[in-house]
C-alpha cells in the first residue's frame, strides 16, 4: 500500500479544521480510506488502503476527500483554468514510443520548503502507482518562466544533446540512458526504440526526454520558482489527463491559478486540464440489495454528498455526478460503497447469515489425512516442505540427467527455479539439516508433486504422494517392505514390485511398486547418493502416488 | 535406603552383573559380557546404575590397543608390497624405475619398502635408473621369512594376538598403529561384598518406579497440519464446502474471471510468478470466455461499461502457479455452484518474494464465498463470526479496503488479547459485472483469512519459515495442537 507522510498543521490547513486527539484524526482518516500509522508532533505517516484513488495519493488529495466526509465541502470542488495562450504541438511519430501528453500551467504558486517535498511526493506516488513505474504516466514539473513561447513533442535523434538534472555538460540521449542514475533505472521503457520521446520550446530548448529526465534549465524548480508549466506523458489519453487533472488540483488546492494548453494531434485539437464533472445512472433499490439497509432518499442522498457526489433521485433512477479525478466508478456499487465508507462501517448493525447448508471436506482432503493416521501409526512424524525446488536437489544430486520438469519462468533464487517432481530428495534434504538429531529418523510426508501433462486443462499432472524415508544404521530393503506392506494392508490395496534401477538407489534393492493403476518406487539409497546429500547412516525410501 | 530394600530393587542384570564381580577384582565391561553372557548395552547400563546406587567403585584405565592401519589392511588383503613389488619386476624385467613407480601398484611408501628390501637382499638391481631382477638362490628363505610376516599379521587380525617380534617392524613400517583408550572397571565396594552373600535370600520385590526411562520417538502430524486440519473441521461444521485448489492455474482464473483488466500492474511479472513450461494452458467453454471477454470490453449484461479496452484470450491462457487463493473461488463460479452454497479452500499460493522472516514465496491462503439473497450487513455478521471462530475474539473493527474483484470491500481488524490490534480477513461482495456475467442471481460475499500469521500466534512462532521446519528436533517437541 502506498504511504504517505505529511505535516498535520499543513494537512490541518488544508482540510479546514484541526484534529485534537489522534484518535479523533484515525477515524477521520479511515473515512478517506488511509490508515493512520505514526503520528509524531506534526509529522504524520498514512497508508493508503485502495490503490485504485490516484486522487488520494497526496495529502492534498486526502485532505479534499476529507472535506466532502466532513460536510466543509457540500457539492463537488470546482477548478476553474484560464488560457494561457500557449500551444503544444505532438509529433505523430511518437506513435509507437510515446504518443501521449497533456500539459498545464499553474500561476502564482507560493512554493516552501514543504511545498516541494508535497509536490514531489505526489508525482512520485502517481508515477509509481497509477503511472505503473512511469510506464503509464510520467510527469515532468518546470519552471514557467524559463519556458520560451510554445512547446514540441517530438521523435528526436539519439544523438540530440542537453543538459540533464543533476548534470553540469551536455549528454546525448543515447548517453543519458547509459550513465544518467535515472537514465539507467527508466531505460527499459525505451528499449528497442530508433528515436526517443523529446519536448522543447520554441527556440529549441529542451524541457524534458520523457519518461527519464528533466533538463537542467527550465527543469529545475526551487523556492525561487513562481510559475510552473507541467507535463504529463503516456499511452491512454484518459490517463494521461487524469494525472494532469490531479495534480492540477493539488496546486489550486493551494491556491495556485492554472491555465490551459492547447494540444495539436495533426489536425486535432484538445485543451488540458478538463475539470468537466461525470455522470453515472444506476437504479435506487441496489442501494438496498447491497447494503441491506432501509433508509429513505434524503438519508442516502446526504451520504452521497459527504463522499463527493451530487446526486438526483427521479423514480427508481438515481443520477450521479462526480469529479473527473476519479477514475474507480465503473459501476452504482462504486458510489454505494462510499456511501457506506461516509456511514461508517462500525455504525452498521450487522446480520447472522441463516442458510442451511451441509458442509463438507474434499474427499481428497479426507483421503490425505487417513494416509496421515497410517503414518502415524508406523511411528513415522510428518514434515512439511516446500513444492517449488532446485534442479540441483530434483536431478542432479539424485543422479539424474535432462529431466523435464514445471519450471518457473521468473524465480527469485535458484531453490525456487522448478515444482519437485518427487518428494524423497526434500526429505533427503531434510535429513541432511539433521544429522545431530536423535537416530532413528524415521520421516514422511503427503503432498504434491507436479509433471507435465499436454492432456491436462493447465498442461501439468498433479499428483498427490506419500512418501516415506527411514534413517537408521541398520535399514534395510526388507523394513522400508514391511512399511510399504502395512500401508497397503491398511487400506486394502493389492501391491507388485518389479526390480528397477534407479541412479539414486543401491542396484538389486531398487523396486517398480505398481497398486492398481498407481505408481510408486521402493529402495535403499545407495552410497554415492548418500555422499551427495553429506548423509552417513543409511537410508531407505518409499514414495508413491495416492 | 537400608540394604534390603536396595536389593528387592535390583534388576536381573544388575544381580547378574554382581554376581560375576564376587570375586572382588577389577573387571572391565568386556569380561563382564564374557561372563555373563549379556549384550553389551545392558552391561554398560548395569555398572553404571550399580555405581550411582554405591554397590561398586569405579576406575577409568588407560590401555594401549594396536589396530590396522589402512595400509595395514591392505597388505592384508593384496599381500605384502616386497613380494608384490618382487614380482612385478621380475615379470617385467628390466624397466625404468620411473615406469615401474607408475605401473606396478604400490603407493609409494609401499614402492619405497619393497625396493629398499629387495635391494637389501640383492633380488633387484638398479643401475642408471634401470631395475633388473637378480634371480639370486636366496629367494626362497627370502619368501620365507615374508610367509612368516604373512601370518602374524593374519593371526593378529583373527585373535587380536600379535608375535612381539614384529610389533616394532610393522609399527615402524605403518601397517599397524597404536592406539590409547580409556577402559572403565569396577569392582565391588564394601557395601556391594555386603550384598553378595544376600542376594540369593533377598528377591526382587518391586522396581524403582522413579527411575528415569528412555525417550519414546512417536511420530506425530506435523504442527501446521494440525492446525490447518482443524480449520477445515471447523470450517466444514459452518457449512462450507473444501473447494479443489490446483497448484497451477490458468491466468484466466487468477485474473480475468475476477475482473482484473489484462493490463493491470498485479499482472505484472514482478508481483507474480509466471510458468517458462508449460506455457498456456485450456479455456472453458467458449460461452463463457466469452462472457467474461464481453465482461472487461464492455461490461457485458451489467450495467457496468466495463474497462474498455481489447481482451485477449492468450493472456487469458497463460499458466502460472496460483498467486491468491481466489483463484479457486473464480474456478468454481465457473463450473457451477450450488445455491444458496457456501465455499472455502485452504490453498498453497505462491509470490516472487525473497524468503525472509515474514515472507515466504510458498505460503497458505484461506478463501472463499457464500452466495445467496445476502447484503454488506451479512458480509460484516459473518466477519464477527470469524473473528470470534478463528481468532478467538468478540472485539472487533471494520475498515474500507480495496480489492479489485469485490464491492464494497471491508477489513476486519481485531484485538488480540496479547498483540493488540491486527488485521486478519478481507472481504467483500464479488462485483456485480462478475455476478451477472456468470449468471448468479443473487450476491456472492468473498473472503480471506490470514491463515499463516494466525498459525504463527497459535504455534507460538515469529519466524513464518518455521511453518515449513526443518528441524526434526523442534518437531519431536512440539505439543498437540489441541482445538
Amino acid at each position: 500500500m502506498p504511504t504517505l507522510e505529511m505535516s498535520k498543521k499543513d494537512f490541518e490547513k488544508l482540510v479546514g479544521k484541526k484534529f485534537a486527539s489522534r484518535k479523533e484524526l484515525e477515524e477521520a482518516l479511515w473515512k478517506a480510506k488511509t490508515e493512520l500509522e505514526e503520528l509524531n508532533n506534526d509529522s504524520i505517516k498514512a497508508s493508503l488502503e485502495d490503490t485504485n484513488r490516484p486522487d488520494l495519493l497526496s495529502t492534498e488529495g486526502i485532505a479534499r476527500e476529507l472535506r466532502y466526509k466532513l460536510g466543509l465541502q457540500k457539492k463537488i470542488q470546482a477548478y476553474k483554468t484560464k488560457k494561457s495562450g500557449i500551444t503544444a504541438t505532438i509529433d505523430p511519430d511518437l506513435k509507437n514510443i510515446r504518443p501521449k501528453a497533456a500539459y498545464a500551467v499553474a500561476w502564482n504558486v507560493k512554493v516552501s520548503n514543504e511545498f516541494l517535498g508535497q509536490m514531489i511526493q505526489l508525482q512520485e506516488k502517481i508515477c509509481q502507482t497509477f503511472g505503473q513505474k512511469r510506464k503509464e504516466v510520467a510527469i515532468g514539473v518546470f519552471d514557467l518562466d524559463k519556458v520560451n513561447g510554445n512547446v514540441r513533442y517530438f521523435a528526436a535523434d539519439p544523438k540530440t544533446e542537453f543538459i540533464p538534472l543533476e548534470y553540469k555538460v551536455k549528454m546525448s540521449l543515447d548517453e543519458i540512458l547509459k550513465e544518467h542514475p535515472k537514465g539507467k533505472e527508466f531505460a527499459c521503457l525505451l528499449s528497442g526504440q530508433k528515436k526517443y520521446p523529446l519536448l522543447v520550446d520554441s527556440k529549441n530548448e529542451v524541457l524534458s526526454f520523457p519518461p527519464i529526465i528533466n533538463s537542467a534549465g527550465s527543469g529545475k524548480v526551487t523556492e525561487q520558482t513562481k510559475n510552473l508549466f507541467l507535463d504529463v506523458t503516456g499511452f491512454n489519453q484518459n490517463k494521461v489527463n487524469t494525472a494532469l487533472s490531479i495534480f492540477c488540483a493539488a496546486l489550486a488546492d493551494r491556491k495556485a491559478t492554472i491555465g490551459s494548453v492547447e494540444i495539436q494531434y495533426g489536425t486535432k485539437k484538445i485543451t488540458t486540464p478538463s475539470f468537466e464533472k461525470k455522470k453515472i445512472v444506476f437504479k435506487k433499490d441496489l442501494i438496498e440489495t447491497i447494503t441491506g439497509m432501509q433508509k429513505n432518499d434524503s438519508h442516502w442522498k446526504k451520504r452521497f454528498q459527504e463522499s463527493g457526489f451530487e446526486t438526483t433521485f427521479k423514480g427508481n433512477k438515481i443520477e450521479c455526478y462526480y469529479s473527473n479525478l476519479r477514475q474507480d466508478i465503473l459501476h452504482g456499487v462504486d458510489v454505494i460503497e462510499d456511501a457506506l465508507i461516509s456511514e461508517g462501517y462500525n455504525n452498521i448493525p450487522l446480520e447472522e447469515i441463516k442458510l442451511s447448508v451441509i458442509g463438507n471436506e474434499s474427499p481428497k482432503s479426507l483421503f490425505v489425512d487417513a494416509i496421515r493416521d497410517a503414518c502415524i501409526g508406523m511411528g513415522l512424524q510428518e514434515v512439511l516442505s516446500f513444492t517449488l525446488s532446485s534442479r540441483e536437489k530434483q536431478e542432479t544430486l539424485v543422479g539424474l540427467q535432462k529431466e523435464t520438469f514445471v519450471e518457473i519462468a521468473n524465480p527469485t533464487s535458484l531453490n525456487t527455479a522448478l515444482f519437485r517432481k518427487t518428494i524423497f530428495p526434500e526429505l533427503l534434504a531434510f535429513l541432511a539439516k539433521n544429522k545431530h538429531a536423535v537416530y532413528p529418523q524415521h520421516l514422511f510426508e503427503v503432498g504434491k508433486t507436479l509433471e507435465l501433462d499436454s492432456k491436462s486443462d493447465t498442461g501439468v499432472l498433479e499428483k498427490d504422494m506419500v512418501c516415506i524415508v527411514l534413517s537408521n544404521r541398520k535399514t534395510s530393503f526388507s523394513e522400508i517392505k514391511s512399511f510399504l506392506q502395512a500401508i497397503c494392508n491398511a487400506f486394502q490395496w493389492h501391491f507388485s514390485i518389479q526390480e528397477t534401477n534407479h541412479p539414486a538407489f543401491e542396484s538389486g534393492q531398487t523396486g517398480l511398486i505398481q497398486i492398481e493403476q498407481k505408481k510408486g518406487i521402493i529402495g535403499v539409497l545407495n552410497k554415492a547418493t548418500r555422499d551427495n546429500f553429506g548423509l552417513e547412516i543409511p537410508v531407505s525410501i518409499l514414495e508413491i502416488e495416492l | 535406603m537400608n540394604l534390603e530394600t536396595l536389593i528387592q530393587q535390583l534388576s536381573a542384570i544388575e544381580r547378574n552383573t554382581l554376581q560375576a564381580l564376587a570375586n572382588g577384582e577389577w573387571q572391565s565391561l568386556s569380561q563382564l559380557v564374557e561372563k555373563t553372557g549379556l549384550p553389551k548395552d545392558s552391561i554398560r547400563r548395569s555398572m553404571e546404575w550399580l555405581n550411582e546406587k554405591k554397590l561398586v567403585e569405579a576406575q577409568g584405565q588407560t590401555k594401549t590397543n594396536l589396530e590396522f592401519s589402512v595400509s595395514g589392511k591392505k597388505a592384508l588383503e593384496n599381500g605384502l608390497p616386497e613380494i608384490r613389488f618382487l614380482e612385478w619386476v621380475k615379470k617385467n624385467s628390466p624397466n625404468h624405475i620411473e615406469t615401474a613407480k607408475k605401473n606396478s601398484g604400490l603407493s609409494e611408501k609401499e614402492f619405497n619398502i619393497g625396493l629398499g628390501w629387495n635391494k637389501k637382499h640383492n633380488f633387484v638391481s638398479v643401475v642408471k635408473g634401470t631395475l633388473t631382477a637378480t634371480g639370486l638362490d636366496e629367494e626362497q628363505e627370502f619368501l620365507e621369512k615374508i610367509e612368516e610376516r604373512k601370518n602374524a599379521l593374519y593371526s593378529f587380525e583373527q585373535k587380536k594376538e600379535l608375535n612381539s617380534g614384529f610389533e616394532t617392524e610393522f609399527l615402524q613400517r605403518g601397517l599397524l598403529s597404536k592406539k590409547i583408550a580409556v577402559e572403565r572397571k569396577i569392582r565391588l565396594n564394601t557395601q556391594g561384598t555386603q550384598t553378595i552373600p544376600l542376594l540369593s535370600k533377598i528377591k526382587t520385590r518391586s522396581y524403582n518406579i522413579r527411575d528415569p526411562v528412555p525417550e519414546l520417538l512417536v511420530g506425530k502430524k506435523q504442527p501446521y497440519i494440525q492446525f490447518l486440519n482443524q480449520i477445515r473441521r471447523r470450517l466444514t461444521e459452518l457449512g462450507f464446502v473444501e473447494m479443489d485448489s490446483p497448484l497451477v492455474t490458468q491466468e484466466f482464473y487468477n485474473f480475468d474471471v475476477l475482473f482484473q483488466p489484462q493490463n493491470h500492474p498485479a499482472r505484472s511479472w514482478t508481483d507474480t510468478y509466471q510458468l517458462k513450461q508449460p506455457q498456456k494452458g485450456k479455456l472453458p467453454h467458449p460461452k463463457i470466455v466469452k462472457s467474461i471477454k464481453v465482461m472487461h470490453e464492455t461490461g457485458g449484461v451489467s450495467a457496468s461499461n466495463g474497462w474498455q479496452y481489447a481482451w485477449e484470450e492468450e493472456i487469458a491462457k497463460r499458466l502460472m502457479p496460483a498467486a491468491h487463493g481466489t483463484a479457486h473461488s473464480a474456478r468454481q463460479l465457473v463450473k457451477g455452484i450450488q445455491m444458496p452454497g457456501k465455499y472455502f479452500s485452504i490453498a498453497r499460493c505462491y509470490r516472487p518474494d525473497v524468503i525472509d522472516a515474514t515472507h515466504l514465496s510458498e505460503f497458505t491462503q484461506l478463501d472463499g464465498f457464500i452466495v445467496g439473497k445476502l447484503n454488506f450487513r451479512h458480509l460484516l455478521g459473518m466477519l464477527k463470526q470469524f473473528a470470534l471462530e478463528f481468532a478467538g475474539t468478540k472485539e472487533v473493527r471494520f475498515a474500507p479496503a480495496y480489492y479489485p474483484f469485490t464491492e464494497p470491500s471491508c477489513q476486519l481488524i481485531v484485538k488480540h488479547p496479547k498483540l493488540g490490534w491486527m488485521e486478519v480477513a478481507g472481504a467483500g461482495l464479488f462485483r456485480p459485472e462478475m455476478i451477472e456475467n456468470l449468471g448468479i442471481k443473487g450476491q456472492a460475499l468473498a473472503w480471506g483469512i490470514g491463515i499463516d500469521r494466525l498459525a504463527m500466534i497459535r504455534l507460538g512462532i515469529n519466524d513464518v519459515r518455521q511453518l515449513f521446519s526443518d528441524d526434526l528436533a523442534w518437531l519431536r517437541k512440539q505439543p498437540m495442537v489441541v482445538p
